[in-house]
């Protein structure tokens, strides 16, 4: 056995380089959101470049996101801060976050909420996750996306809905089984899942505990993902 | 309720980026908002807000070298320059867990993490000026110091069904507790309680618990408040304070150390581990928390020079007690005491009591030159002055100790009590220096822990008996009583069977500390000399 004399801690680096490459592609995304601005696309292929530049940018921005915070979980410094909010309030924030790629990929976001609905819980944790659902779903609908959150048997009830081809069958039987590798060669890890489970789970009350559900068919005939809070 | 005009509205941005800046005053300009200033950094923020009032300031937490946003955020309240209805909203890019902890802390009206894209930005600024709306009357009546008519504004929004109603119950719970109303505030906690068990009104009503006297019961609920959220930074300290009344001081300390190591960017928490950590003989963990300290004071309104000297004593009297070789601490001590000198102009007599705890370092460290060379500087403003604070004396008999110079020290320490016969705050400062207190209420206090801890010994409650004890033996650290009454109560424990390895240790530097204070001729030499023979036959068989 070899003892390496200047044994760094890889998780460690990563999770620092990982940081600063969020804070750059956080950048990144801003820059491209002005620049969009000030000047517009001229005809359908430059605006498909933007498209594709503007969706990869914020996927990347998502996936940082969301491997430090479960680096953060892992390490036990991940704060967990729940309060009362409005859920409209984290709802709209996370459709205003994504304005622009919605926007650019012509896709209507719908939101369904009652403006008085409150509950408690941690807004920036459940906003990452709502906002991963709705950057993911804007590439596999068509074009109309539903957010909505209702109280069902004491669990408060966040779904995203598309009119998309819905998740695969692997996934609704178990949506975050494949996270450890199968996956990868299909270009996706279903870390996003993983993310919203976990975050999910963070959140208790009493004996009761979070969780996430994969659907297809209603309300919208695509997929529809399902994050319950207690 | 009327719609926001946004073109009387002034807002301030306030971030080392500007990229940043640039976008969003692009996009409050598209927003219709009459006025938007640029500060680049901490002490621009300052700058401004002493010339204008904001409706709205928005500031990122890394403002580059100089001031981050949470203290300024802390130095505009300090200041005053803050006015109630004036919007802080921070943001940040770092999400690490001291930063998000250090924001949360500073309580802004709200906290942003990056990216944050100026839709949303948008919507949660006229999201808060809507309440601020809501809530305007209120805030002004605060701004007045009005309470009653706060409490009367914010009584009928929080008792009808809206958006603002939880705000509204938040701070007119702390409007009852701030007054004294603590029926009032109960009734509030309970009924928002009966809905959802939210933390801060379980805070509020541990809080009214503690200040009706109820210190068990809230204590109860406060323990069971951190240990189901372990990051709510607030519990600890109303849990401390509800320690302190109970005069258990240990457990502050242990309460204050667990809030410090969730955010140790908080000045004042480290400040008060430092205090309470000295009062506990627990030099170590007082050194470490006024070093963070004075380091975090550097950038913030709470720092004081008193934090410096309280570092550099702290410093000191670890060094005496071999806890750390003067060598580690002198420099460190030296430069923190030259940083303090010119930022706080201090005056000459605390000058000279700062060159006077470096001597003491130095004398420690064999450079018994140069600690007499400050001493002797120190003592033609002593033998002029008339009027110089008892603290300044007491440094220079300990500098004088630290050299070896009994006689002159216990001289110098005869004169005061002489003078100071009639003082009692002064007496009790000087019995750390005595072998025997001087003050009435040291010596009371001495008598009844006295009793108390021989009464547990009597009854084979050695480890009571033990931590009795304790709690005087850092306020008189020279009283042979104390420590030979705590080498007798561990040879009860040795002769009990508990040989730990720990109490062993215990009771060999005991034996030590004791063997350093007194010699032959002492009145208590032969006690000494018995327990010592006692100690080494129970530790054997």
């Amino acid at each position: 056995m070899t003892t390496p004399t200047n044994s760094v801690d890889f998780s460690l680096v990563l999770a620092s380089s990982v940081h600063d490459m969020k804070n750059s592609i956080g950048m990144l995304v801003a820059s491209l959101e002005s620049f969009i601005e000030d000047c517009p696309p001229a005809n359908e292929k430059q605006a498909k470049h933007f498209n594709t530049l503007h969706y990869e940018a914020s996927r990347i921005n998502a996936e940082l996101v969301q491997l430090l915070t479960i680096y953060r979980m892992q390490n036990g410094h991940l704060p967990l801060r729940v309060d009362q909010h409005y859920v409209i309030d984290v709802l709209e924030d996370q459709l205003a976050r994504n304005h622009s790629l919605l926007d650019s990929r012509n896709i209507h976001p719908r939101l369904e909420c009652d403006d008085n609905l409150e509950w408690a819980f941690d807004a920036d944790l459940i906003g990452s996750v709502v906002q991963n659902v709705i950057v993911n779903c804007s590439r596999y609908t068509r074009n109309e996306l539903l957010v909505s959150a209702k109280v069902e048997n004491d669990f408060l009830r966040i779904f995203v809905a598309d009119d998309g081809t819905g998740y695969p069958p692997s996934m609704l039987e178990a949506p975050t089984s494949s996270v450890s590798g199968s996956g990868v060669n299909e270009g996706s890890t279903h870390l996003g899942l993983y993310f919203a489970e976990e975050i999910a789970r963070l959140h208790k009350q009493k004996n009761r505990v979070g969780y996430i559900r994969l659907e297809n068919g209603a309300p919208l005939g695509g997929g529809c993902f399902n994050l319950m809070l207690p | 309720m009327g719609e926001i005009n946004f073109s009387k509205l002034r807002f301030l941005i306030a971030d080392d980026y500007s990229n940043f800046r640039f976008t969003v005053s692009a996009m409050l300009r598209n927003l219709g908002i009459g006025q938007v200033d640029m500060a680049i950094n901490g002490a621009d923020v300052l700058d401004k807000c002493q010339r204008h009032t904001y409706d709205v300031i928005l500031c990122d937490y890394d403002l580059g070298a100089g001031k981050n946003g949470q203290q300024v955020l802390e130095e505009l309240r300090f200041r005053k320059l803050l006015p109630r209805k004036s919007l802080f909203i921070l943001i940040s890019a770092d999400a690490t867990k001291d930063v998000v902890m250090a924001a949360y802390d500073c309580e802004p009206d709200d906290y942003l993490m990056k990216p944050v894209t100026t839709k949303m930005l948008e919507q949660r600024i006229v999201r808060l000026l809507h309440q601020r709306q809501v809530l305007g009357r209120a805030y002004n009546a605060l701004e007045l110091e009005d309470h009653r008519r706060a409490i009367a504004i914010l009584g009928h929004l929080a008792s009808s069904e809206h958006r603002h109603s939880r705000t509204a119950q938040k701070m007119l719970g702390e409007l009852f507790l701030a007054e004294g109303e603590y029926q009032r505030a109960e009734a509030l906690y309970t009924r928002v309680l009966q809905l959802r068990p939210l933390d801060w009104a379980r805070l509020g009503l541990a809080r009214v618990k503690h200040h009706l006297g109820q210190l068990d019961v809230a204590g109860d609920w406060l323990e069971k408040i951190v240990q189901e959220n372990p990051l709510y930074l607030p519990a600890y300290d109303v849990l401390a304070n509800n320690w302190e009344r109970l005069g258990e001081a240990r457990r502050v300390q242990m309460t204050v150390q667990r809030s410090v190591e969730i955010s140790p960017k908080s000045i004042l928490r480290q400040k008060r581990l430092g205090q309470v950590a000295e009062r506990n003989g627990d030099l170590n963990t007082s050194l470490q928390a006024l070093r963070s300290t004075v380091r975090l004071g550097e950038l913030s309104c709470h720092a004081c020079a008193e934090d410096v000297f309280h570092f550099a004593r702290v410093a000191a009297a670890s060094v005496e007690q071999r806890l750390y070789p003067a060598e580690a601490l002198l420099a460190e001590v030296t430069e923190a005491i030259r940083v303090a000198k010119e930022r706080f102009r201090l005056p000459k007599e605390q000058t000279t009591r700062a060159d006077l705890l470096t001597a003491r370092i130095l004398a420690q460290g064999g450079k018994g030159e140069r600690a007499r060379l400050l001493i002797r500087e120190a003592e033609t403003l002593l033998n002029t002055k008339q009027d110089v604070p008892l603290e300044v004396h007491l440094e220079r008999i300990q500098a004088l100790q630290a050299l070896g110079e009994k006689t002159q020290a216990e001289s110098l320490l005869q004169d005061l009590l002489q003078r100071y016969e009639n003082d009692q705050d002064a007496l009790e400062k000087l019995d750390a220096l005595l072998s025997e207190p001087v003050s009435e209420t040291n010596r009371a206090l001495l008598a009844a822990v006295n009793r108390e801890g021989i009464e547990l010994y009597n009854q084979a409650r050695f480890d009571e008996a033990i931590d009795c004890f304790e709690k005087v033996r850092h306020i008189f650290p020279r009283h042979v009583g104390v420590h030979l009454n705590i080498v007798q109560a561990l040879i009860g424990k040795l002769r009990a069977g508990h040989k730990d390895a720990h109490t062993i240790k215990d009771t060999e530097k005991a034996l030590a500390t004791i063997g350093s204070l007194i010699g032959p001729t002492h009145s208590q030499y032969a006690r000494f000399q018995r327990l010592q023979s006692m100690a080494a036959a129970s530790m054997a068989s």
